[in-house]
């Protein structure tokens, strides 16, 4: 099966967040704020040549999906809702400064928000420098060293359900297992992977995690 | 102990993030979430699997937008946290979705219609009440009633057939609205239906 950027029932949870933010619990929104930053962050450096207007515009995107969150109805992904906020504010960002915008090739080939994310472009984007790509291979290097030293059972819950996007229940028939032990399973899976991942982030940002 | 409540709490994280957790247990994982700890929990579950799906998107935040969101959001008039909506959402969250649950104009036509269906039901129950309105009840004051009294008649059609209870007002009341006496269970006059038996049909009156 082909792989796919954003699970298919990654929507559940987007949507139990926005429901929660929109009832006035306003953690449910930072929680969405950090699941997409780094996506929204990759898009908008694609679209201007000014680094620092980087945060700024992916700040504004958040606080402009905040403002009009009540009107999402979770009749899409939430993440193309929000991508369509950021592109919108990248572009008002844009005019504002009186430039045009720069739009790279990757970009332009990817107007869908399931692609916009695996695009195969190898340009750096505003952002990027040498060390961060450097950086990001590390990480993509340990992730995949960690799901390789996994115990079987572990590895194959949490490709299922993160690569696959199966839900907890298409997951314990397909293993054969109780849904308890799924749930289980992929949260040792996640915090396996993660203890390979955190050393490195600690190295790259400077702080503990 | 903390160990386990530590782990438990991840392991709720862990199962929000596949929208698997128990609308009951939402709060709790927000709780954790909120702390240092569960926050950086979160992001490192988020960046897992970014990297499992696409290895484009194996890096960590270039900059602290939540900072910056956080400090914007501390300005705006947000909405007050509403213990009935939340109960509203867990409930909701509790069973099975229903197939056009995510269809506003559906949850719209459902309010209106439950407002209408509680409007009617206390409409119909205020009139059955007895408490008529003021200027009914001061024309019954103008006007005392007098006690009718009321005279049943026991009809027998024949030896052997059953009683039945006869009220002449009522008789005269239908004698003089004939045109209505076929009023039907559709509330309106009816006169082509005929009411059907299991007569012998070679017996015709």
């Amino acid at each position: 099966m082909k792989p796919s950027v954003t699970p298919p029932s990654a929507s559940d949870s987007d949507l139990q967040l926005v429901e929660r933010t929109n009832a006035g619990d306003q953690r449910a929104f930072e929680l969405l704020v950090i699941k997409y930053q780094r996506r929204i962050e990759r898009l908008i450096a694609r679209m201007v040549r000014d680094t620092d207007q980087v945060q700024d515009i992916a700040q504004e995107t958040f606080i402009r999906a905040y403002r009009a969150l009540h009107q999402f109805r979770g009749e899409a992904q939430f993440y193309t809702w929000l991508y369509r906020i950021a592109v919108n504010t990248a572009k008002k960002a844009l005019l504002d400064m009186k430039r045009n915008p720069v739009v790279t090739d990757s970009a332009l080939r990817n107007q869908s928000d399931e692609d916009e994310t695996s695009a195969p472009g190898q340009e750096l984007t505003t952002d990027e420098t040498p060390e961060t790509v450097l950086a990001a291979q590390e990480i993509a290097q340990a992730v995949n060293a960690a799901m390789q030293a996994l115990p079987e059972e572990l590895r194959q819950a949490v490709t299922l359900r993160e690569i696959e996007g199966l839900s907890y229940e298409e997951i314990a028939a397909a293993m054969e297992c109780p849904i308890g032990t799924v749930r289980s399973r992929i949260f040792r899976a996640r915090e396996a992977i993660s203890a390979r991942v955190k050393p490195l982030l600690e190295n790259q940002t400077g702080k503990r995690w | 102990m903390k160990q386990d409540l530590n782990q438990s709490q991840k392991e709720q994280l862990s199962a929000l993030a596949d929208g698997q957790l128990a609308a009951g247990d939402i709060g709790a994982a927000l709780a954790f979430a909120d702390s240092d700890e569960g926050r950086q929990t979160w992001q490192l579950y988020q960046l897992v699997g970014d990297v499992l799906r696409s290895p484009e998107l194996a890096h960590h935040a270039q900059h602290d937008v939540l900072s910056g969101v956080r400090a914007q959001l501390a300005r705006e008039p947000r909405p007050q946290l509403q213990p009935m909506a939340l109960q509203a959402i867990t409930a909701a969250q509790g069973v099975d979705r229903a197939a056009n649950g995510s269809v506003f104009r559906w949850k719209v036509a459902a309010g209106v219609a439950s407002v209408a269906a509680v409007a009617a039901l206390g409409w119909s129950s205020m009139l059955g009440s007895g408490s008529a309105p003021a200027g009914i009840e001061l024309v019954q004051n103008g006007a005392p009633q007098q006690s009718v009294p009321t005279e049943i008649v026991a009809m027998q059609s024949g030896p052997g057939a059953p009683v039945m209870l006869r009220d002449p007002r009522l008789d005269e009341l239908l004698a003089a609205h004939r045109q209505y006496s076929s009023v039907a269970a559709l509330q309106m006059p009816a006169n082509f239906l005929r009411n059907a038996g299991f007569s012998d049909t070679s017996v015709r009156h």
